[in-house]
C-alpha cells in the first residue's frame, strides 16, 4: 500500500508481573476506517487501548501514529497529536455542566473560552443533548453520559478515535442512536477503533475487525470472514477448533 | 435584579474601605484584619485544594517561607518589607515547583501525606538552621521603617489603619485571583483535574503541568499572607509559621466555607475568626458559667477555665467532623441547598434547619 497507515501497531506486548495482558499483537488501521476490536472478556482489549493511548507504555513493540512512533508519550501529548479515547467505565466530570464538560475537550485545540463553548455547543448538538447542557454531568443517566463521553472527546478534535464500549448498558433505542454518531463521525472523516461485545453491531459498522483472545491476536479479516473463522467461534462459544 | 449581585460586593468593598473611619476600637481593627488575612489564606489554597482537589494539608511552608525570608530580609539585612516581600512570595514559589514536581507523582491521600512532610520539612529547617533563621527563639521585628512616596512619609505605622488596608487589598486581590482563574481556561482544567485524572490526562490536559500552575499561583499568594502576618503580629517562630496548626488552619477555612467557590473561602473566615476570637478570650467558659453548666470554683470549673482556651485544636477538629458530616459542600453550599428547597416551595425539614 503507498499511503502510511494512520496507526501501526508493531508486536505490541504488555505485561503486568507475569501476566501477559497483551502479546505480539500487530495489525494496522488505513485512513477513515472503522475497525472492530472483538475477543471475550480478558482478552486484553482495554489494555491495548491504554497501550496505544499512553496510558500504559507498551513492555514491547512499537506504536506507530501517522508514521510516527509514539509509544512513551504521555495520554496529553496523544491526544494533542490528534488520537483520542472514551473509557469502557464512562468518567463524567461530575460536578461541571455537562457544556462545560465538552469545553474541557475542546480547550485542547484553543485557549479562547468563546471559541470553545461555540465548539462545545456544536457537538453538543451533534449528540442532541444541547437540551442538557446546563446540567450537572453528574446527574445524566446511562445512555446520556456515553453521548456526553462522545461529544467531549470529539471536542478534542481527534483524527483517531478510540471508542470503548460507548453501547455497553444501552437499550437498543439509544445504541441504535450511537451507531448512528460512529457512522457520522466516519463520513466527517474521522478513523475509528471501536470495542464492543453487541456482534450485531460491530459487524454492521465494522470496515475490518480484530479478535483478541489471551492477550493475542487471534483473526484479522472482513466481517463476514470473521463470522465464519472457526477459531473465533471456538473463542467464543468454548468449544475446541477442531 | 440581575445587577444585584454584581453590585452587592461592590457595596461591601465601599463600606470596607469607609470603616476604619468610623470605627476606633483597635481591637474591632484587629479583628478585620485577622479576617482579612483569613480570607488571603483560604483563598490562596482554594486555587490548589478547590478548584484542583490536590488537598495540600503543608501550606505552612509557603506561608513561613513568606514570612521567615521578608523577615530575615528586614531584621538581618535592612531590607524594607516592601522590596523584601517579592524575593519571599518569589522564593516561595520556585521551591513550590520544585515540591510539586515531586509530590505530584502521589495521587489523593498519599499527596496530602506528602505535604505534610514536606511543611514539617521546612518547620525542621527554619528550627536548625540558626545561624540563618535564629531557630526557636524566633526573629522579632525591631521597628518597620516607615513608607515613604517620593520623599512624602505615607505611613509610619504608628496604628493599625495601614495594616487594615494593606490587608484588605490582599483578601481583594485573591478573590479576584480566584475569580479570574474559574473564568478561564486555568479553570476548566483544574476543575476537570479534580473531577477525574484520568479523563482530564486524555483529554490533553498535561496533568503535572497544570497541577504546578495550581501549586505556584497557590504559594505565591500564600506567601503574600505570610509576609502580611510577620509584619503585622512583629515576631515569627517556627511554631506559629510553619507548623501543620497553620496548614490545617488553611484547609479549614476553605473546607467550612465550601470548596472550589470563590465566596467558600470568605464565608470560612467569617467562621473560623469570630471563633478562634471566642476561644482565645475565654468567651465560651464565661457562657458556660453565666449558664451554670458548671460552677466556676468546682475542679470542674477550673478545669474548664484554664484549658478550654487552648481547646481550640479540638473545637476545630469537632467542627470540621460535623461540617463535613451535615454540610459536605461547606456552610455556602449547604445554604445554597436550603434556598433552592424554599424556591420550589418546600419548607426546608426542621432537622436539617437546626443542623
Amino acid at each position: 500500500m503507498a499511503t502510511t497507515p494512520i496507526l501501526e501497531i508493531r508486536h505490541v506486548s504488555r505485561f503486568f508481573g507475569g501476566l501477559a495482558a497483551n502479546s505480539d499483537v500487530s495489525f494496522s488501521m488505513e485512513e477513515k476506517m472503522i475497525m472492530g476490536l472483538i475477543g471475550p472478556n480478558g482478552a486484553g482489549k482495554t489494555t491495548l487501548f491504554n497501550c496505544i493511548t499512553g496510558f500504559y507504555p507498551p513492555s514491547r513493540g512499537e506504536v506507530l501514529f501517522d508514521g510516527h512512533r509514539i509509544n512513551g508519550l504521555a495520554p496529553d501529548k496523544v491526544c494533542k497529536l490528534g488520537m483520542a479515547r472514551t473509557w469502557q467505565k464512562v468518567r463524567p466530570l461530575a460536578k461541571m455542566t455537562v457544556l462545560d464538560n465538552v469545553m474541557v475537550g475542546a480547550l485542547a485545540r484553543t485557549n479562547r473560552l468563546s471559541e470553545a463553548a461555540e465548539l462545545a455547543m456544536r457537538q453538543l448538538r451533534h449528540v442532541r443533548l444541547d437540551h442538557k447542557a446546563r446540567s450537572l454531568a453528574g446527574g445524566l443517566p446511562i445512555g446520556e453520559r456515553k453521548k456526553l463521553e462522545v461529544a467531549r472527546v470529539l471536542a478534542t478534535q481527534p483524527r483517531l478515535l478510540l471508542l470503548d464500549e460507548v453501547m455497553g448498558g444501552l437499550n437498543p433505542a439509544e445504541s441504535e442512536e450511537i451507531i448512528q454518531l460512529i457512522l457520522d463521525t466516519k463520513r466527517s472523516g474521522v478513523t475509528q477503533m471501536v470495542i464492543e461485545h453487541d456482534m450485531k453491531a460491530i459487524m454492521r459498522i465494522s470496515d475490518r475487525i480484530v479478535v483478541l483472545n489471551s492477550g493475542e491476536k487471534l483473526a484479522e479479516g472482513l466481517p463476514r470472514e470473521i463470522v465464519a473463522n472457526p477459531e473465533v467461534v471456538a473463542a467464543y462459544l468454548g468449544e475446541s477448533a477442531e | 435584579m440581575r445587577a444585584l449581585p454584581a453590585l452587592l460586593p461592590l457595596a461591601a468593598l465601599a463600606l470596607l474601605v469607609a470603616l476604619p473611619a468610623a470605627m476606633t476600637s483597635p481591637y474591632a481593627l484587629h479583628l478585620m484584619i485577622l479576617l482579612f488575612l483569613a480570607i488571603t489564606q483560604g483563598e490562596s489554597w482554594n486555587v490548589l485544594g478547590g478548584y484542583t482537589g490536590q488537598y495540600s494539608v503543608g501550606h505552612a511552608a509557603w506561608f513561613g517561607i513568606g514570612a521567615y525570608v521578608t523577615m530575615m530580609l528586614l531584621q538581618f539585612h535592612h531590607v524594607a518589607p516592601w522590596w523584601g516581600m517579592w524575593p519571599a512570595v518569589a522564593a516561595a514559589a520556585a521551591s513550590s515547583l520544585v515540591v510539586g514536581s515531586i509530590t505530584f507523582r502521589l495521587r489523593g491521600p498519599y499527596f496530602v501525606l506528602a505535604s505534610i512532610a514536606v511543611a514539617e520539612i521546612f518547620r525542621l529547617v527554619a528550627l536548625n538552621w540558626k545561624d540563618v533563621t535564629n531557630g526557636a527563639e524566633g526573629i522579632l521585628m525591631s521597628d518597620l521603617p516607615p513608607l515613604q512616596v517620593a520623599g512624602h512619609v505615607l505611613t509610619d505605622f504608628t496604628s493599625k489603619v495601614p495594616f487594615y488596608y494593606a490587608g484588605l487589598a490582599l483578601a481583594v486581590l485573591t478573590i479576584a485571583v480566584n475569580w479570574a482563574v474559574h473564568h478561564s481556561k486555568l479553570g476548566y482544567y483544574f476543575q476537570a483535574i479534580r473531577e477525574d485524572q484520568d479523563a482530564a490526562h486524555s483529554l490533553g490536559i498535561a496533568l503535572t503541568f497544570y497541577k504546578n500552575v495550581a501549586l505556584a499561583i497557590s504559594a505565591l499568594f500564600t506567601a503574600c499572607s505570610g509576609a502580611f502576618y510577620a509584619l503585622y503580629v512583629g515576631f515569627i517562630d517556627p511554631a506559629t509559621v510553619l507548623s501543620t496548626e497553620v496548614s490545617v488552619q488553611f484547609v479549614l477555612i476553605s473546607i467550612i466555607g465550601g470548596i472550589g467557590t470563590i465566596a467558600g473561602p470568605v464565608v470560612g473566615a467569617l467562621v473560623i475568626v469570630p471563633l478562634s476570637e471566642a476561644l482565645r478570650a475565654n468567651l465560651l467558659s464565661d457562657v458556660i458559667f453565666r449558664l451554670h453548666l458548671v460552677d466556676e470554683t468546682s475542679p470542674a470549673g477550673l478545669f474548664l477555665k484554664d484549658n478550654l482556651a487552648h481547646a481550640h485544636a479540638l473545637i476545630y477538629g469537632i467542627l470540621m467532623v460535623v461540617v463535613i458530616l451535615f454540610m459536605p459542600e461547606g456552610v455556602l453550599g449547604f445554604a445554597r441547598g436550603l434556598l433552592a428547597r424554599r424556591r420550589r416551595g418546600h419548607a426546608p425539614p426542621v432537622a436539617e434547619g437546626s443542623a
